[in-house]
């Protein structure tokens, strides 16, 4: 049936300073997509300075050497363009899609603030920048429902001290600590060509692209940059940690997370379709027995997240008026336990492996979409090519490994367990 | 800053840094080629071949829009739309979606006030697996008593989960302030009232009455053959008959009723204020609808539009703040959003008025002009990067009776708009003494600040679940 094989050429190269190139060349739009991410998160990031490298993404969007505040989204909006940037627990990534005559101007704006970043800092940017960061963090997470669970989530479920036990938006408290000295420490340490991968995919020449890249990039010198942080497994001993907070929210919800494959493990895609066929489509187990059947949950969602260092897989399930989260907790739980012992059938795997397809090819749409896959490739799994063999990972994922994979993760001997209960209902105050 | 600028190239590199780089020659777009075919039915077949990836994008535009409901009944469109797939052409929901599962397509129905959309996103080899999905659910839903009092079961709990976000709540007091007498004013999936009357009766007449060919587009884009496809088309479609077609569009009555006050919708604790600012804006086929979208774009449809650099990048009171006009067959609202922290709240709301003024007392600078212009027509090619932004493109395109040659002639269209006619365009559309404000946040914090900048506020709790 899955006669079509669907491949992205590319090429990868690198600059004498360890500057990482891959270049997708496809010339049937004339658009192109320059992507940089840097190879930092915030599990970088050191105690009590938890959400710098958010911060100091906004702050690489503040101006550089030549180029004035405001001036890197003008000039790439009055080109047509779009940008962005965005950062995760791994890494942080810069990004611009706009009308390939227009390359140069993206090369330039990226590299200058590889280069020049330091002498064009103030003061007064981060202060400005702290303030949009912390109603960012007062909108997407304080004011709205649920908000505060997933970093809640997160404290309970790494031990002290664990890199990816903190949220990337941070705590109030160390965004008003960061200082001007911790951006130039931070610059210095991370942001060094031989710490980034640069993607170009779309409309252009790749031999000519990568001298304008030599030329735009090749001049800074690599630096040493900090060994990555230890990342300690979490083991069985951690055993089932359990919390409960209120929110101002009308029902509860429950939150599961268990610990599961990396991105790099060879089970991250058995785990992928694992949690697409608990909870992906309405014939989905989750779905038809939490949702349809027994009305319990208005809504249920699972997942497996793609990180470096450890493995999430995580369940959301809220409930339906007058179902508490006691209840909720069982009824998931009387899902995953016959999954866990015995595995799924060939028609659910089927199904996951037809959507799991098609969501490869949609989010590899555009040119955008694949400058971001082929880097989140080269960073987090050093493999940019894993973008054309991740297909046939999926193809091949097969019953009894999602049997295994489904054995060794869904255990209530090691997660953690969140319920987020109504204001009304009592628990210890609102986390915020 | 003492630096000397375009000075730092190493010998010997011919690089210069001091300025922004000159643009290569820009490549023309080319906008795909459509075939455009109507069936006997009346249905209209609107396909864009695309065949670099193996995936197939479609759209069936209907009739059925939020503006078609019975009064009373609003929600019955949005309701309709997701009962199609809880049972049809005699499987029950569960096996509907077991088969739509297994083929590995993405369904999802889109309820909203001019026109339902049904999109369909699936890889070429299930392709007319899809076909005969759409056609069952589309045509022969089974609309089961028990399914349709789950689904409204369903339906009013997320109503109530709205309560707790308090950007819902903004929404919904704001074009309430603006449409208290036209469908705009109700949130197109209705209110807890409206969904509450609804049961299988409104339901079947609801798609009895709109779910036909009559008026309808199915736009197909991406990889398929476009005479293949209207064989295997005509084979589902082609003896499909009914539908009412095109409902009027109901005129606004202008004399709207602007509250003259501050709406203050008090949730306590909250950890923002939430604002809104909103007047009744324009509809699609506005005679200066190239106009707004510049004008727009200056005040706050852009990162660097005068609200975000203002409330934003000065002041860093908000991860962001930004206006829309949301263009529909009627006039629909123009919005100014932004949400920011509460002891600035009153400050913001002013600093959002006094820039919407502002655009309303002089013709926007050259410079600014050049960017909204640029960022409107050179963006065009990425809007037309992949099958599901065609046919979308093409979907919008058949909603509002954009000419054929929409799309050739828009470059041309939005390089005419000049400076003073985003002013006579902005003034003729927006005054700030006419628009709504709303804010959500916390009452005790907020009325006292409020009062003092805006007089009067009208201050009301946030509504809940009965």
């Amino acid at each position: 049936m899955h006669s079509d094989s669907v491949r992205f050429e590319f090429e990868e190269r690198r600059l004498d300073n360890g500057l990482r190139v891959i270049l997708h060349e496809d010339r049937s739009t004339p658009v192109v997509a320059v992507h940089v991410m840097y190879h930092v998160g915030s599990k970088n990031e050191r105690r009590g300075r938890t959400g710098f490298a958010h911060l100091f993404e906004h702050l690489l969007f503040q101006g550089s050497g030549h180029i004035p505040k405001g001036e890197h989204f003008r000039l790439i909006q009055r080109a047509g363009g779009t940008l962005n940037g965005s950062t995760w627990f791994d890494r942080t990534n810069y990004f611009e899609v706009l009308p390939s005559n227009e390359l140069d101007l993206a090369l330039w704006l990226e590299s200058d603030r590889m280069g020049f970043f330091e002498e064009s800092i103030t003061q007064e940017k981060l202060d400005n920048q702290r303030g949009v960061v912390k109603n960012e963090r007062r909108q997407s997470y304080e004011n709205r429902p649920y908000g505060l669970a997933f970093e809640t989530l997160l404290e309970h479920a790494f031990p002290d001290g664990h890199p990816y036990r903190h949220p990337t938006i941070g705590y109030m408290s160390d965004l008003d600590a960061a200082s001007l000295e911790d951006v130039h420490e931070f610059f210095r340490d991370y942001y060094a060509p031989n710490n980034g991968v640069l993607v170009l995919a779309g409309d252009f020449e790749t031999d000519r692209a990568m001298e304008r890249v030599e030329a735009y990039f090749g001049e800074f010198p690599s630096r040493e940059v900090p060994p990555p942080p230890r990342v300690e497994r979490v083991g069985d001993e951690r055993g089932e940690r359990r919390a409960v907070i209120t929110d101002a929210v009308q029902v509860p919800r429950v939150y599961m997370l268990f610990h599961g494959p990396s991105f790099n493990d060879p089970a991250f895609e058995t785990s992928d379709v694992l949690t697409s066929l608990l909870a992906e489509g309405k014939s989905s187990r989750l779905y038809r027995e939490l949702v349809y059947e027994r009305q319990l949950a208005g809504e249920v969602q699972c997942f497996t997240w793609p990180l470096e260092s450890v493995g999430m897989v995580i369940v959301v399930a809220t409930a339906r008026p007058g179902v508490d989260a006691e209840r909720l907790e069982e009824a998931v739980n009387a899902v995953l336990e016959p999954v866990r012992e015995s595995g799924v059938t060939d028609e659910e795997l089927e199904g996951a492996r037809n959507r799991a397809r098609r969501s490869l090819i949609r989010r590899l749409n555009s040119v955008g979409d694949r400058a971001d896959a082929f880097a989140d490739a080269a960073v987090l799994r050093d493999d940019p090519a894993y973008v054309n063999h991740a297909f046939e990972r999926y193809e091949t994922v097969a019953r009894p490994d999602v049997a295994d994979v489904a054995g060794a993760v869904l255990r209530s001997t090691r997660r953690t367990v969140l319920h987020v209960v109504p204001e009304e209902s009592g628990a210890e105050g609102r986390a915020a | 800053m003492n630096r000397a600028r375009g000075s730092r190239t190493p010998s010997g590199s011919t690089l210069d840094r001091s300025t922004p780089p000159e643009a290569g020659e820009l490549r023309p777009l080319t906008l795909p080629e459509l075939a455009r075919i109507e069936l006997g039915s009346g249905l209209r077949l609107l396909v864009a071949e695309d065949h670099q990836l193996p995936e197939v994008s479609m759209r069936l535009v209907l009739e059925a829009g939020a503006t078609c409901e019975p009064s009373g009944l609003e929600g019955a469109a949005e309701i309709t739309g997701r009962l199609l797939t809880e049972g049809a052409d005699g499987r029950d929901a569960r096996e509907v979606a077991t088969w739509l599962d297994r083929l590995g397509a993405g369904f999802s129905v889109s309820a909203g006030y001019d026109v339902t959309i049904l999109s369909l996103h699936l890889l070429r080899d299930v392709l007319d697996g899809a076909l005969d999905f759409l056609a069952a659910v589309v045509r022969r839903p089974s609309f089961e008593e028990a399914e349709v009092e789950r689904v409204l079961g369903e339906r009013l709990d997320e109503i109530d989960r709205d309560l707790d976000r308090p950007e819902v709540l903004a929404d919904h007091a704001l074009i309430g302030a603006l449409y208290a007498r036209h469908r705009y004013g109700i949130p197109a999936a209705g209110t807890r009232d409206t969904v509450e009357a609804l049961g299988r009766p409104a339901v079947a007449d609801f798609h009895a009455r709109h779910f036909g060919p009559r008026g309808a587009t199915l736009v197909v884009c991406g990889d398929v053959e476009a005479g293949a496809l209207l064989e295997a088309v005509e084979t589902r479609f082609g003896d499909w008959s009914g539908g009412e077609g095109r409902v009027p569009v109901v005129p606004l009555d202008t004399a709207a009723t602007v509250p003259g006050a501050v709406v203050l919708v008090d949730r306590p604790a909250s950890a923002q204020a939430e604002i809104r600012l909103g007047a009744v804006g324009a509809s699609y086929s506005d005679a200066a609808f190239f106009e707004l979208l510049v004008g727009n774009a200056i005040l706050g449809g852009l990162f660097n539009s005068r609200v975000n650099m203002n409330l934003r990048e000065e002041r860093g009171w908000t991860y962001g703040a930004r206006t829309a006009f949301h263009f529909r067959r009627a006039a629909g609202p123009f919005v100014g959003q932004t949400a920011v922290e509460t002891g600035v709240a009153a400050e913001a709301l002013s600093e959002f008025v006094r820039e919407t003024a502002g655009l309303l007392a002089e013709p926007p600078l050259p410079e600014e002009m050049e960017l909204a212009r640029n960022s409107l027509v050179l963006s065009l090619p990425r809007q037309f990067e992949t099958a599901s932004q065609v046919s979308s493109k093409l979907a919008t395109q058949a909603v509002y009776d954009l000419p054929e040659e929409y799309w050739e002639t828009y470059r041309q269209r939005v390089e005419g708009v000049s400076a003073d006619g985003v002013l006579e365009a902005m003034r003729a559309h927006l005054d700030p003494a006419e628009m709504a404000y709303i804010v959500v946040g916390d009452g005790q914090e907020l009325e006292t600040p409020l009062a003092e900048r805006f007089g009067r506020v009208e201050m009301r709790s946030t509504p809940t679940r009965p």
